[in-house]
C-alpha cells in the first residue's frame, strides 16, 4: 500500500459538476496537421457543458480532436487544457483523467472481457484488488451478464461496444472521450447505450465529450454542442439554455407565395428565415402571439397554407453552422 | 452471489505510480504465456542443459562415487572447461527458441484488433509498452540462460576454491554479459518482427528466416569477395564472436570485434527503428 498514492485530493480538486471547477476543454489556437494536411485550422473554444456533443460531417476532424486531446497527434500550433491541465505540460495526467471509448474495434479477441476491462483499469493505476471490483462493477453497469467470462473477440458488435465503453469507464476517469459510440448498433442497443451516456453524465462527476455525426444520438443526450466543420469551429450551442429558453418559433407557408410577406414580418418584429418561396420560420417576440401573424396575412389578402409552431432543432442549427463560411475554403 | 448496484461512480481511491504502470502488461502476459501446458513443459526441458551442467560439475568433484562405473571419472574430472565452453550455446538455442515462442502473440494480440489505441490512452507511454513487453522475454530467457550459467559457476567456484574463481572469473562476466546481449539482440528482434508482421505463425517464420538467410548471405559474400566482409550480415556468426571473445576463446569471424558490434547494433537499432514507425495508438494516414 505504500507504493500507492491518494489521488483523493487530486479527484476533489477537478470533479465535474462544481463552480470552482476548471473548463472541462479549452482550446487555443489549436491546429493539427497530419499527413501534410491542415485537419484541424487554429481551433478556439471554451467547452464548460457536462456532456457535450462534437458535430460535423465525415472529415470535420472530430476524431483527430478526439486523439489530439489524447496526446496521439502534436498539435502544430496552440493548446489544449482538459479541466485545466494542459496537453502541453502535463499530457500524462491528462491521458490519466480521461477515459477513451475509440471509434473503432480496441480489444484483445483472445482475452475475456473481465480479464481485458481489469488489465485496462490496472494499466490507468488502480491497484489488483480494485481493479477486479470495479471491473465487475464497470460490466454490470453497461449490462453484461455472465457471457464477460467469454472471449471478447466472440461478442457481437453490441457487446464490443459494451467492452469498450467499460473499459473507459473503469477507471472512474473525469472525462468521458467517447467516438462514435453507437457506430454499428441496432436501434434497441444504440438506445441501450445512449440511456448509458445519460446515466454516467446525471451522476455528475465525469465530463462528457460525445462525437458523432448522428444528430439525433447528439441531440438526446448533450447540453452542449460544439460543431466541426473543415477543423474549424463552425458553432457552439448551449443546448440547455435552448431547450429552456421561452423563443417560440413557427413554421408558415402562405398561399399564393409571397416572398413579401417575410419583410411585413420583420416589421411586426418577427426574425423571420426565408426557407424558400412564401416558406418562413418565423421566431415570434415575447409581445406578439400567433393571432398577429394571421391578422398580417388578412392585410395582405394572402391565405396561410401551413402554420406549425415548432422549435430550433439540433438539425436547424446544424445546418445553419453547415452554410455559414466558417470552415476552410 | 455477489448483488452489484447498477449504477456509476467515479473512483477516489488510491492510484498506483505510473512509473510501474508497464509492469502490469509483463504481468498479465506472463500469466497468458504459462496458461499453455506445451509451453510449461518446452520451459522445463530448455533447464535441462544448466541442470546437467550442474550434475556434471558435482560430479567432477566427487570422482570417488564415479570410479566404480569404470573411465567415467577420468571423463568427469575434464568436464568443467568443457562445459563451460558448451554450456553457452546450450542455454542460447532453447532461449531463442523460447523467445521466438513468446514473442510474436506480444505485441499480435494488442496491434491485431487496435487495443494498443486503449492500452496508449492510459498514462503509458510507447517506450514503457515496449519495455513491458520486453519485460516478459528478459524474464523468461533469465532463468534459463545466465542465472543457471551463473549458479553453475559459483557451484565450480565453491568446489574448485579461491584460485579456481579468481583464475577464471572472466567465465562468470561472459556468461552474464554475453546472454544479456543475446536477450537485447533476440528481444528487439522478435519485437520488431512481430510489430512489423502482426500475424504471430507468420512472424516465427519471418523470425528463423532473419537468422538463416543473414547466414547464408554472410556466406555467399564471404565467398564472392574472398573475405570475411560477409560476416558483418552474418547474425549468428557475429554473436557467436561477441560471446566467444568474452570468453577468451577465438571467434569463428575474422572481422575484428567492433565490426562484430556493430552488427548486433544495427539490428538493434534497425529494431527500435520498426517499433517507433509500428507501434502507434493510431496509424497516420498519408
Amino acid at each position: 500500500m505504500q507504493a500507492l498514492t491518494n489521488s483523493t485530493n487530486f479527484q476533489s480538486q477537478v470533479g465535474v459538476g462544481s463552480r470552482s471547477t476548471p473548463p472541462l476543454l479549452e482550446i487555443q489556437g489549436l491546429s493539427v496537421r497530419l499527413g501534410g494536411r491542415t485537419i484541424l485550422d487554429r481551433l478556439d473554444t471554451t467547452v464548460t457543458g457536462r456532456i457535450v456533443g462534437l458535430l460535423g460531417p465525415n472529415g470535420a476532424g472530430k476524431t483527430t480532436l478526439v486523439r489530439t486531446l489524447m496526446g496521439f497527434f502534436p498539435p502544430a500550433a496552440g493548446n489544449a487544457s482538459v479541466l485545466g491541465r494542459s496537453l502541453a505540460t502535463d499530457s500524462r495526467t491528462v491521458c490519466s483523467i480521461i477515459g477513451y471509448m475509440p471509434e473503432d474495434d480496441a480489444y484483445i479477441s483472445g482475452m475475456s472481457a473481465v480479464r481485458f476491462v481489469r488489465m485496462m483499469g490496472e494499466l490507468s493505476g488502480l491497484p489488483p484488488d480494485a481493479a477486479l471490483e470495479r471491473t465487475h462493477d464497470a460490466l454490470t453497469f453497461v449490462g453484461m451478464g455472465e457471457s464477460r467470462y467469454r472471449k471478447v473477440g466472440s461478442f457481437s458488435t453490441g457487446m464490443k461496444q459494451m467492452v469498450k465503453l467499460a473499459q473507459a469507464l473503469v477507471h472512474g476517469p473525469q472525462l468521458l472521450l467517447l467516438d462514435e459510440p453507437t457506430n454499428g448498433l441496432d436501434p434497441v442497443a444504440r438506445h441501450r447505450m445512449l440511456d448509458l451516456i445519460m446515466d454516467i453524465g446525471r451522476e455528475g462527476q465525469t465530463g462528457i465529450l460525445l462525437s458523432s455525426h448522428l444528430l439525433g444520438d447528439v441531440e438526446a443526450v448533450c447540453d452542449e454542442v460544439m460543431i466541426l466543420k473543415d477543423g474549424r469551429l463552425a458553432g457552439q450551442v448551449d443546448l440547455a439554455s435552448e431547450h429552456q429558453s421561452a423563443r417560440v418559433f413557427v413554421d408558415l407557408e402562405t398561399l399564393p407565395p409571397s416572398p413579401q410577406f417575410g419583410r411585413t414580418l420583420e416589421r411586426l418584429g418577427c426574425s423571420v428565415d426565408v426557407r424558400g418561396d412564401g416558406r418562413f420560420r418565423v421566431e415570434l417576440p415575447a409581445h406578439l402571439d400567433v393571432r398577429s401573424i394571421f391578422a398580417a396575412a388578412a392585410d395582405e389578402d394572402l391565405a396561410l397554407r401551413r402554420l406549425e409552431r415548432t422549435r430550433d432543432s439540433l438539425q436547424d442549427i446544424f445546418l445553419r453552422a453547415m452554410e455559414g463560411d466558417h470552415g476552410r475554403s | 452471489m455477489v448483488v452489484r448496484d447498477r449504477g456509476w461512480r467515479a473512483w477516489d481511491g488510491p492510484v498506483t505510480p505510473t512509473s510501474r504502470r508497464f509492469l502490469v502488461l509483463t504481468r498479465f502476459a506472463l500469466k497468458d504465456v504459462f496458461e499453455s501446458r506445451v509451453f510449461l513443459a518446452f520451459y522445463i526441458l530448455c533447464l535441462l542443459p544448466s541442470a546437467a551442467a550442474v550434475l556434471a560439475i558435482y560430479f567432477s568433484h566427487n570422482t570417488q562415487f564415479l570410479e566404480q562405473f569404470g573411465g567415467l571419472d577420468s571423463w568427469f574430472a575434464k568436464a568443467p572447461d568443457w562445459i563451460f565452453l558448451h554450456l553457452f550455446g546450450w542455454q542460447a538455442m532453447p532461449a531463442f527458441l523460447v523467445a521466438v515462442i513468446v514473442t510474436p502473440p506480444l505485441i499480435a494480440a494488442d496491434v491485431g484488433n487496435n487495443a494498443l489505441g486503449v492500452i496508449l490512452a492510459r498514462a503509458i507511454s510507447r517506450r514503457e509498452y515496449v519495455l513491458g513487453k520486453a519485460a516478459v522475454v528478459f524474464l523468461l530467457l533469465s532463468p534459463i540462460t545466465w542465472i543457471p550459467g551463473l549458479l553453475t559457476f559459483s557451484l565450480q567456484a565453491l568446489l574448485g576454491g579461491g584460485q579456481w574463481t579468481i583464475d577464471n572469473i572472466r567465465i562468470a562476466v561472459a556468461f552474464f554479459v554475453g546472454h544479456l546481449v543475446w536477450i537485447v539482440v533476440v528481444t528487439t528482434l522478435c519485437l520488431a518482427v512481430s510489430a512489423w508482421i502482426r500475424l504471430a505463425a507468420f512472424s516465427r517464420g519471418a523470425l528463423l528466416a532473419i537468422f538463416i538467410i543473414s547466414a547464408v548471405v554472410g556466406r555467399l559474400v564471404n565467398g564472392v569477395t574472398r573475405s570475411s566482409i560477409g560476416d558483418l550480415l552474418h547474425l549468428s556468426r557475429a554473436i557467436e564472436s561477441v560471446v566467444l571473445r568474452f570468453f577468451g576463446a577465438v571467434p569463428p569471424s575474422a572481422l575484428p570485434s567492433p565490426a562484430n558490434w556493430l552488427t548486433l547494433a544495427a539490428v538493434v537499432l534497425g529494431g527500435l527503428w520498426v517499433l517507433n514507425i509500428k507501434l502507434r495508438a493510431v496509424q497516420e494516414i498519408r
